[in-house]
């Protein structure tokens, strides 16, 4: 079902340009003309994150981290099997997809370990790498309280969600 | 994020130096070479989601669907230029469907497009920011994908607890910058009236 959704509004899009009779073609070719200078702003933000972010997983800080920070999880409810999931989600997603495979085949996609997961990595976003990609063509360098209540309030929503998965 | 990002470079590299000094570097390039690999990737995605943009935007479909989406663009975005408003309806849209890397080139454009030149945030660039961030996805395809390889048996059982989460982080994430906005605005506003209280006393004092 869901994999006929975007190929159905890409095709209604072009059935619409040729009833307006308008060139798709040079449309198309207009809007992708910005792609790489976009990219060339967006990646020494790139470069700066993933950088710090591999090494910090291979040095094992993470991982300590994580360690350290399961007790609290668990008194929130969240299996602290998931805490390294919890700490690189909102770094890198890349980062965090390796995290949630070694947990499905720790654990098992079906177990409850696993439903949670899920559901942290389909409700949250990687906030950090956000906030940074979508300042980077402004001016502005600091962004005020929109990380902390960005993160807060993804939290609130995995523990919400993770209380939900215990009935399902 | 400066401050996340030294403390997690510092302490990194100072654990390596104790445990494993040769990774350090090796490390470091790793993380500088995934990040071209997905810069290259990205461009590609970024290039044809715009050029997608490019034909909805001249056939109308956007202006249609800022129309259509206005009182809710309006509510949580006041004051929002057309062209802004636009932005963040396409930037919506995308993150509904789960096409986060759409989403992307289009919030980069809106919070351009809000961006006055003063270098100082602006509650519209933070609700932005939060609401991507919370981003109400109705079709996690990673996840999905992801648990069906593992061997799940229904892989897309998560969902009712994932939008669970996700609605109550959405919900709590727009009050929340309300709320502090409007606090905020309060602040200023009484810091404003004792300064127009404070030159008397002042200029008392030189007389």
């Amino acid at each position: 079902m869901t994999e006929y959704i975007i190929p159905l509004i890409f095709l209604t899009v072009l059935v619409l340009a040729a009833i307006k009779k308008k060139d798709s073609y040079s449309a198309f070719t207009e809007g992708s003309r910005s792609a790489l200078s976009l990219m060339a702003n967006v990646f020494p933000y790139l470069l700066t994150i993933m950088m710090a972010v591999e090494v910090f997983k291979q040095s094992g800080v993470s991982y300590y981290l994580s360690k350290a920070a399961s007790p609290v999880m668990n008194l929130i409810g969240i299996p602290h099997e998931l805490t390294e999931l919890m700490l690189i989600r909102p770094l890198s997603g890349a980062g965090a997809i390796g995290v949630l495979e070694n947990i499905f085949t720790t654990y098992g996609a079906d177990s409850y370990v696993g439903k949670c997961a899920s559901v942290i990595y389909g409700s949250s976003e990687t906030v950090f790498y956000i906030s940074t990609i979508y300042f980077s063509q402004s001016s502005v360098k600091k962004l005020g309280y929109a990380i902390p209540v960005a993160l807060f309030s993804t939290l609130v929503g995995c523990i919400v969600g993770c209380a939900v998965a215990k009935f399902i | 994020m400066s401050k996340v990002w030294y403390i997690m470079l510092l302490s990194s590299v100072a654990a390596l130096l104790f445990t494993n000094p040769g990774k350090a570097v090796t490390a470091m390039i790793a993380g500088s070479h995934a990040s071209v690999k997905l810069a290259i990737e990205l461009a590609a995605l970024y290039g044809f989601w715009l050029g997608f943009f490019g034909i909805i935007e001249k056939i109308g479909l956007a202006d249609k669907l800022g129309r259509l989406l206005h009182p809710v663009v309006n509510f949580l975005f006041p004051g929002l230029s057309k062209k802004g408003e636009k932005y963040v309806t396409m930037n919506m849209a995308a993150n509904l469907l789960g096409l986060g890397n759409a989403s992307t080139p289009m919030a980069i454009k809106a919070i351009k497009e809000m961006d006055d030149g003063s270098g100082k945030v602006s509650q519209n660039m933070i609700m932005l920011t939060v609401l991507s961030s919370t981003s109400l996805q109705l079709l996690p395809t990673t996840v999905i994908g992801l648990r069906a390889t593992h061997g799940s048996v229904n892989p897309a059982d998560f969902l009712i607890p994932a939008t669970v989460a996700t609605i109550v982080s959405t919900i709590l994430g727009i009050t929340l910058v309300k709320l502090i906005g409007l606090m905020l605005k309060k602040r200023k506003s009484k810091k404003e009236k004792k300064k127009a209280g404070a030159p008397l006393p002042l200029s008392a004092k030189s007389l």
